[in-house]
């Protein structure tokens, strides 16, 4: 067999033959071998923290020598680019089996026919292993779009020593004691004359789409921005002026650093962990870094009520997109991720809070900070499911920029508050179609 | 016997004959360099055609739906630029932008000028200084605006601590609309200076220093030679900065998404993050698209302004 050396020309035009597909397909041109096309193969797609990671790949590999020759490729992405990739992924009809998102946005997806009715695959009786609440909000119409894997609500974390040096040293130790909003101003007030200059007695979480956060107020109110119908907005109600009128006190008041803002690009961690105030709003999932970095004596306490307690359902659903080949394997492993023993583990390495109710009690650990790990649970136990959701609308994405927007005007444009919850309503209507 | 040309049509024929068409002959292989040259080209108008063309025509599709990106959109003509005209978000964002376009193009370009001229002289570690100026160009935008974050948090940041000491109240450089505006001009002019201080030192060194000298020898001082040599000879310079910089202006995103967020109240909210909040967040996609095009409607104006400049604007010495 002879070996003949091709001509300048000749090697040119291979090379090019051979890098105009290579190049195609690196952009998406071509088809590259769908994983979920291979038989008992699931993608998986998340963010997460080390230990939310850890934890899903520990899941991962018990869930594969449980179901032998299936297996589930994870690929974790950064959160900032979660779910433009995903949307695309979705458009352009080459969507992961499977993926993490918060309540919040679940909707946006459900009720948009993106997701899997998982009703018709999931064992009888699942429905009794979550909370309410937590069931609450992978509801859309009469489907359930996935499983409640973990929640996260905001109680207050304290800065013990500005605390004491302020004069104050009595902190709720129980649910029943929480501050009232009377006695949280009181407080503000006694922390305000008392503490350092430049310091400020607290800072809110609302940055960003933490706005959803400024909902407890409204909840602890005992006001609705939804009613039953998801679409008819609530809002514009005399509990819908008492939560705007008192966090803008927060302002109007000195209660907040004047940049606490939900346009913020400083989140209110940070003003605590440099003791800028004395007390945040935090979920339990900040426990680990505070553990590390805090150099002060700290505590965690409840958030106030108001007519009624009230929080806000933070955490992540585990969902299946509509087309996967294979929904009963991705229904099989959305029910083990979500069992006890999974969900405790995970639950105790990232310092969230458990959906399943055997898991949401007394015996509740956290590996960082575990005595506190109580306060946080309490504080999930006020939520009430029709809070939960409201906050699962599909319309849920197009009203968060209306909170945002409105609130801003209120906190850092001294908006009142009937002029901001009648704009809200306006605004929410028009998300929702009503 | 009239003189043949190298057309082969006799001279006293060309003078004589009404407007006649002048036909070149075909040089021998032109046609195979003209194959040769569309052939190279090809490649290149393929890439642009599927990467920038095809997604200008979806976008333009896009932007005439109502869609969240999910399903088929509904068409709705021009329904989202209408609704731009009443969208007081809008129009204070792209006021934000014509303002902040308004501000750090020639801030940045002064003080581009300025340092180009001052390392263009025999200064001391003037290599040192030069790299110093020009570091901020290897900063991405975000870490730009990180960096600006550290030094703006009026709570924390090094800014206000440092007012701090010399007994100058904090400034709400978060919290009031003016201050937060002017965060973002600051951290876009000490991130953009050291392109246009290279661009002007690239210009500057194509000046010949015998022009100098003729004005030092007809007695103009520094200011004169300044006023009346070097601004004129980097007219040309100038004008690509002045275009490049405006062009960017418009299309400014990370530093005011990652420094302040649009925020207080949509005092920093520019049309890239009003689009992107609107696309990516709000999910009104056709809307979203709609911004885009206003963008590129302005990019393409002031492409085009460069364009017809640029066949007339050549200075030379």
């Amino acid at each position: 067999m002879s070996l003949t050396i091709p001509s300048r020309r000749g090697f040119l035009l291979g090379l090019g033959a051979v890098a105009v597909p290579v190049v195609l397909a690196g952009c998406g041109f071509t088809q590259q071998s769908s994983p979920s096309g291979r038989t008992d193969t699931l993608t998986f797609t998340t963010w997460g923290t080390d230990a939310e990671l850890a934890g899903f790949r520990a899941a991962i590999a018990a869930f594969e020598e449980a179901n032998p020759g299936s297996t589930v490729e994870l690929n974790a992405v950064p959160y900032e680019q979660m779910f433009t990739n995903i949307d695309a992924q979705l458009q352009a009809g080459n969507p992961p089996d499977i993926f993490r998102v918060p309540y919040y946005t679940f909707g946006a997806y459900a009720g948009r026919g993106q997701l899997l009715d998982l009703s018709p695959h999931l064992t009888s009786g699942r429905q009794d292993a979550f909370t309410p609440q937590a069931w609450a909000a992978v509801q859309n119409g009469e489907g359930t779009y996935g499983l409640p894997h973990h929640t996260d609500t905001s109680a207050i974390l304290v800065n013990r020593d500005l605390m004491t040096a302020a004069g104050v040293t009595e902190i709720p130790e129980r649910i029943e004691d929480a501050w009232t909003w009377e006695e949280l101003a009181a407080i503000g007030d006694r922390l305000k004359a008392g503490l350092p200059a430049g310091t400020s007695p607290w800072a809110y979480n609302w940055q960003g789409n933490g706005v959803t956060r400024w909902l407890s107020l409204l909840f602890q109110a005992d006001g609705a921005f939804l009613d039953a119908d998801q679409v008819t907005p609530l809002i514009d109600s005399d509990a819908g002026r008492a939560a705007v009128e008192f966090s803008s006190s927060f302002f109007s008041s000195g209660y907040v650093p004047a940049n606490n803002t939900i346009a913020s690009s400083s989140y209110a961690s940070e003003s605590w962990f440099s003791q800028s105030v004395a007390m945040v709003w935090s979920g339990a999932f900040q426990l680990p870094d505070a553990q590390d970095t805090a150099s002060f004596d700290w505590t965690a306490t409840y958030a106030p009520r108001g007519v009624r307690g009230g929080g806000d359902f933070g955490g992540n659903a585990l969902v299946a997109t509509a087309d996967t080949a294979q929904p009963e394997l991705a229904a099989a492993f959305l029910e083990f991720v979500t069992d006890a023993d999974p969900m405790r583990d995970f639950c105790r390495a990232a310092s969230l809070l458990p959906t399943r109710g055997d898991l949401l009690n007394d015996d509740l650990e956290f590996d960082v900070r575990s005595e506190l790990a109580p306060i946080f649970a309490a504080q999930a136990g006020v939520v009430q499911a029709q809070d939960v959701a409201q906050v699962a609308s599909p319309s849920m994405s197009a009203i968060i920029p209306v909170l945002k927007e409105q609130l801003d005007l209120a906190f850092a444009g001294s908006q009142d508050a009937a002029t901001t919850v009648a704009n809200l309503s306006s605004g929410i209507a028009a998300a929702t179609g009503a | 016997m009239p003189e043949a040309t190298a057309t082969g049509v006799p001279t006293t024929a060309v003078a004589s004959a009404p407007a006649p068409v002048r036909s070149r002959a075909r040089r021998p292989g032109a046609r195979a360099e003209a194959l040769a040259a569309y052939g190279f080209l090809t490649p290149s108008y393929v890439l642009l055609g599927i990467f920038v063309l095809l997604p200008l025509a979806g976008a333009l599709l896009v932007s005439l739906q109502r869609t969240d990106g999910f399903g088929t959109g509904e068409f709705v003509g021009l329904a989202n630029y209408s609704r731009l005209l009443g969208d007081a978000l809008f129009w204070r964002s792209l006021g934000n932008t014509v303002l902040f376009t308004a501000i750090v193009t020639p801030a940045s370009m002064l003080l581009g000028l300025l340092i180009a001229v001052l390392l263009n002289t025999a200064l001391p570690a003037r290599g040192i200084f030069r790299s110093l100026i020009i570091l901020p160009m290897a900063v991405s935008g975000v870490a730009t605006g990180l960096i600006g974050v550290l030094v703006f948090d009026q709570n924390s940041g090094i800014l206000n601590r440092l007012l701090g000491t010399v007994g100058i109240d904090p400034i709400t450089w978060q919290s009031d609309a003016v201050p937060a505006f002017v965060t973002i001009v600051v951290a876009t002019v000490w991130w953009r200076t050291g392109f246009t201080m290279l661009i002007y030192l690239a210009g500057l060194q194509g000046i010949g220093p015998d022009l100098y000298e003729a004005a030092r020898l007809d007695g103009a001082n520094a200011v004169q030679r300044f006023r009346n040599v070097t601004v004129p000879l980097l007219g040309p310079t100038t004008f690509f900065l002045g275009v490049l910089n405006v062009i960017y202006s418009f299309q400014v995103f990370d530093i005011v998404f990652v420094l302040t967020g649009g925020g207080p109240a949509g005092a920093t909210s520019v049309l890239v993050t009003y689009a992107y909040e609107t696309g990516f967040v709000t999910r009104d996609q056709g809307y979203a698209a709609a911004i885009g095009f206003v963008l590129l409607l302005f990019a393409m104006m002031f492409a085009a302004a460069q364009w017809r400049a640029s066949r007339t604007r050549e200075v030379t010495e």
